[in-house]
């Protein structure tokens, strides 16, 4: 039995790098060919405009990326219409009492963020019921009141927000803020908070034989990712400049099949904000390159077919390349134990 | 790892349990609405809550089994729209609606076998599999079918005729009582139920949802099931794909979507655990009918479509919370 624990020990590290290959190596393929396709993305301007459109998306995956860490099964279905709710109080709601500033705004979006995070992973952890189901059903209750709230896209968002997104040049508000959430992100990952987190992710049972609080840690889990989808939908809303209560479905797709391309596994416990990040660089590059095609009426169904079929080769490459990593570290454990 | 016995005993009592209250559930909120609603006890609103519960209860059909081998079909909404608009657009292509229908099943069947072959491969991910298998397919249907067609697509939608059998099918004044889909529901269920418990696939499948290395050890082939499971759950999506069609008398790519959500409720409320190895199809059908009851009696209560999704949403965690809850580590160990 000691065996194959140890040799998953050495697995688990050294997925950790392989993991990378799939998401980077795309990302190789993908530069190339927007290079071929559409080269104005490596102007000034285009590379402004790409870092605007794309870091709604990259924080909102890194949101997801400390829920599936403190797994099992743990994918936050709800971020897509959590982050339109957030835009539609934004547009709606805080421009109505005239908190139209940008701390006003951040600390608003942070914080319905948060609340409904808690909500969410108090009902996971302390019900201990499924992730999938009651992040399902945050969905439905979201996506329901933004368009209760708001039927058709409209509205306008506060001036300063769509100046921050413009893309004007390259050290824009919206580079700051995504440097900054990473920043956040690489302080909280070094915490011994964050590591609980991982720990319990792994596997709850020794987490919790450790003395590690599996209610207070889940919940922990569920404020961080409610963070980073607050600032993700201040992103969102400068982008669009409007409040748009339809986009949630297809924003939870993107963002789930950005994480899994970065290499989360939804089984917890392994899950990195760097293989996030370039996963959804990768998924908006895709969109990109295939918007210089011209697929015409056919423009959506495209980047949804590519997207899904990006989605489960992503799964195929990293599970061949986890497989070839554990064979290579059996044959070497073979080795030195005839050595 | 598990006690075995103890581990029996404890899963039938918690089954016997979900099935009670299930069932109490329902009874609870069928005189809520009856006494709350007018009209909901008359005969044309029971027939249409049978016909709605027999689309979800077919569509619940693979997403049961699915959840016992402990895995999770994402990919059913997009495979009933899928197939809803591709069966329209074949069936206008000049082929006959029977030959129609029967290539939308072999290829939904095809669809199934991708995802639980994918699936049986990434060990945990097969969510993420099935969401993308799905999008892929519902990408690739709707451009095939706008390319084709004379109509075209507009914001998912395509007109054409539907045949006189298939709206006969679903039809809420036929002639037997109820719609012939809720007989067909019925058949399915049977043998859904005489699958899972007197057949050798069946006890496989409780088998590897169990526990793998057990399944293993005695001979299931673990692949062979998984692609089964997915196959059978695509193969029923369609079927409530093309239902819808007769339905609607025209195709929606989107028609699907609120299945993602119902399918899983229905299963979870019947008290199959999504981690495989526990539950039933028979549990399934009473979650089926107490979600149409309640979608009912919101419509009834004349919310928008918008805020009967957010009730909906609301409700299901408490009923969830009453008998599907997970066990704590601590009595794990």
């Amino acid at each position: 039995m000691s065996r194959p624990s140890a040799i998953s020990g050495s697995v688990g590290r050294l997925r950790k790098q392989t993991t990378l290959v799939t998401p980077f190596g795309l990302l190789v393929v993908l530069l190339v060919l927007s290079g071929v396709r559409g080269p104005h993305l490596f102007t000034s301007d285009g590379l402004a405009g790409a870092i605007a459109a794309a870091s709604p998306l990259i924080i909102a995956t890194v949101a997801l990326t400390v829920i599936a860490l403190a797994g099992p099964a743990g994918v936050d279905l709800s971020i897509g219409p959590l982050m339109t709710f957030i835009n539609i109080s934004i547009v709606l709601g805080l421009t109505k009492v005239g908190l139209t500033g940008p701390v006003e705004v951040f600390a608003c979006a942070i914080g319905i963020g948060i609340v409904i995070q808690i909500g969410m992973g108090a009902l996971i952890a302390g019900l201990r019921l499924s992730t999938v189901i009651v992040t399902l059903a945050g969905y439905l209750i979201l996506a329901g009141m933004s368009t209760v709230l708001l039927p058709q896209p409209g509205g306008i968002a506060p001036d300063w927000m769509s100046s921050w997104a413009a893309g004007v040049t390259i050290f824009s508000p919206a580079l700051y803020v995504l440097v900054g959430s990473l920043v956040l992100w690489a302080l909280l990952s070094r915490t011994t908070f964050f590591r609980n987190i991982r720990l319990m992710g792994g596997n709850n049972r020794t987490a919790f034989v450790s003395g590690v609080r599996l209610f207070p840690t889940l919940v922990g889990a569920h404020v961080i990712a409610g963070i980073f989808a607050g600032i993700a939908a201040v992103m969102y809303t400068g982008l669009i400049s409007s409040a748009d209560p339809t986009a949630g479905i297809s924003f939870t797709l993107s963002a789930v099949t950005a994480l899994v391309l970065g290499g989360a596994s939804l089984a917890g416990g392994r899950a990195s904000a760097v293989g996030s990040v370039l996963g959804a660089i990768d998924i908006w590059l895709i969109s990109y390159v295939l918007a210089t095609y011209n697929f015409g009426l056919n423009a959506s169904y495209m980047v949804q077919l590519t997207t899904g079929v990006v989605l489960v080769l992503a799964l195929l490459v990293g599970g061949l390349l986890a497989s070839f990593s554990v064979s290579r570290r059996r044959r070497l454990a073979r080795l030195g134990g005839e050595q | 790892m598990r006690g075995l016995d103890l581990g029996a005993m404890r899963s039938t009592a918690t089954q016997n349990a979900g099935a009670f209250i299930g069932a109490l559930l329902l009874i609870v909120l069928v005189v809520v609405g009856a006494f709350t609603i007018d009209g909901f006890w008359s005969v044309i609103n029971l027939r249409s809550m049978l016909l709605f519960a027999s689309f979800l209860g077919i569509a619940a059909i693979g997403q049961t089994l699915c959840a016992l081998v402990g895995g999770l079909d994402l990919s059913i909404p997009f495979v009933i729209g899928a197939a809803n608009i591709g069966a329209l657009r074949v069936m206008n292509g000049g082929v006959p609606s029977g030959v129609a229908v029967v290539s939308i099943l072999f290829l939904a069947a095809l669809v199934g076998v991708v995802n639980g072959a994918v699936s049986y491969r990434q060990q945990g991910q097969a969510l993420v599999v099935t969401l993308g298998v799905g999008t892929a397919v519902l990408g690739l249907v709707q451009i095939l079918v706008s390319r084709q067609g004379t109509a075209g697509i507009a914001g998912g939608t395509i007109q054409g005729e539907v045949p006189g059998w298939l709206q006969g099918l679903v039809s809420l004044r036929s002639s037997l009582g109820v719609a012939p889909s809720v007989f067909l529901w019925a058949g399915l269920s049977v043998l859904t139920i005489l699958l899972l418990r007197r057949t050798w696939l069946g006890r496989g499948i409780f088998a590897l949802g169990g526990n793998r290395i057990a399944a293993k050890r005695s001979m299931m082939p673990e692949l062979g099931i998984w692609v089964l499971v997915f196959g059978v759950s695509a193969v029923t999506a369609a079927v409530t794909g093309i239902l819808l069609l007769g339905f609607s008398g025209g195709g929606y790519a989107d028609v699907g979507q609120p299945y993602l959500f119902t399918t899983l409720a229905a299963v979870v409320i019947g008290g199959t655990s999504l981690v495989g190895g526990r539950g039933s199809y028979a549990l399934t059908i009473i979650g089926a009918l107490i979600l149409t009851v309640l979608q009912s009696i919101l419509a009834g209560f004349s919310l928008s479509a918008a805020g009967q999704e957010a009730f909906l949403g609301a409700v299901i965690i408490p009923m969830v919370a009453l008998y599907a809850r997970g066990q704590h580590p601590r009595m794990l160990i």
